[in-house]
């Protein structure tokens, strides 16, 4: 469990509810990276991405009053902007998840690709584009997952106090988005998985 | 709050599953730890390979000064505290009743004594039972108001 009354974020909040010179410049220093990350993977288009960032601090500010340091400040943050992400994708009508082709994920769980060559594959731009291709064309919040999951290091509890997903949920999304680029990745190299 | 956020992590039903999501959760960290591969199998190669592409920063970022600019285009705005809750909406209704009770005063200074002393002819006489009445009325409603301030006061006090 995180130590959700860990003075910096209460040092930091105090210092914003009560307008201190560069007190909310940090507070959004510290916290735009974990922003993007969860907004440009959501939306995808980079403008939309920089306006819905926007919007999340304006919001963090507006409330941050409200803030009861029941989770760590970065979940707190991370939440509004998951939130204002899922809005917007509501509003354009975008499906959040995928709800077809599940089975030929798993079928990849007891079969291995033979004669994959992991070197020529690295060395292989080409297979860097096809692997990032395959990333973005993960549904929105798999691809989501998967950048909290490995970019910003966050754990399965922190994801699940962002998205409100159970961890179970989190899971097996991470798993099914995994066995899918290992799919992708070994069609690329032209093995039959 | 959600409720389901602490909840411990579950296998899953299918062995195969699980031991599939075991080789996945090693290979993100021996990737994250920067091993040496030379001892992974197959399998945790192809997950690694993901976990490195994974991990690379993303290709759009936002302009350098956006903190600034954000921190810039908030200072014009009131205080998160000042600009809400109810010590706004109170100041703003204590401003409109004195400006209606300031208007009130003009009005009676200008036009009171066309009416006035009609309205004095019907008020009761200082001795006379009603106004005993009236009196005890008025001084029922002031100390019920009276209360109800002081609980008020001693409530916003413990919040």
């Amino acid at each position: 469990m995180d130590d959700t009354r860990s003075s910096p974020d209460r040092d930091l909040v105090d210092a914003v509810l009560a307008n201190r010179p560069g007190a909310f410049e940090r507070l959004v220093r510290e916290h735009q990276g974990l922003c993007w990350h969860i907004i440009q993977r959501m939306v995808r288009n980079p403008e939309d991405a920089r306006e819905l960032c926007q919007d999340t601090f304006l919001r963090v500010h507006q409330c941050l009053h409200q803030y009861r340091y029941e989770s760590a400040l970065k979940s707190w943050i991370g939440r509004v902007a998951y939130t204002i992400a899922l809005r917007h994708l509501q509003h354009k009508r975008i499906p959040l998840v995928e709800h077809s082709g599940d089975g030929d994920d798993y079928a990849l769980v007891e079969n291995i690709g033979d004669g994959f060559d992991l070197e020529a594959a690295c060395a292989n731009e080409e297979t860097a584009r096809h692997l990032h291709a395959a990333i973005e064309q993960l549904p929105p919040l798999q691809r989501t997952l998967l950048t909290l999951y490995y970019l910003e290091e966050t754990t399965i509890p922190e994801i699940a106090r962002i998205t409100g997903l159970a961890s179970g949920t989190i899971k097996s999304h991470l798993f099914r988005s995994r066995l899918r680029l290992r799919g992708a990745l070994e069609t690329r190299t032209g093995v039959a998985a | 709050m959600i409720q389901h956020i602490d909840d411990p992590i579950p296998p899953f039903d299918d062995a195969a599953h699980e031991r599939e999501w075991l080789v996945q959760e090693r290979a993100m960290r021996r990737e994250r730890l920067q091993l040496d591969p030379a001892g992974d199998d197959a399998r945790s190669r192809r997950y690694r390979l993901l976990a490195r592409t994974l991990r690379e920063p993303l290709p759009d970022v936002l302009p350098a000064d956006f903190a600034q600019q954000l921190a810039g285009r908030v200072a014009a705005t009131p205080a998160p505290r000042a600009a809400s809750g109810s010590s706004f909406e109170s100041t703003l209704t204590l401003a409109l009743a004195t400006v209606l009770a300031v208007a009130a005063g003009v009005v009676v200074a200008i036009y009171g004594s066309a009416w006035l002393p009609s309205f004095l002819t019907i008020l009761p006489t200082p001795h006379a039972p009603t106004t005993r009445w009236l009196l005890a009325l008025a001084g029922c409603l002031g100390a019920s108001w009276l209360l109800g301030q002081w609980q008020r006061h001693a409530q916003g006090k413990t919040d």
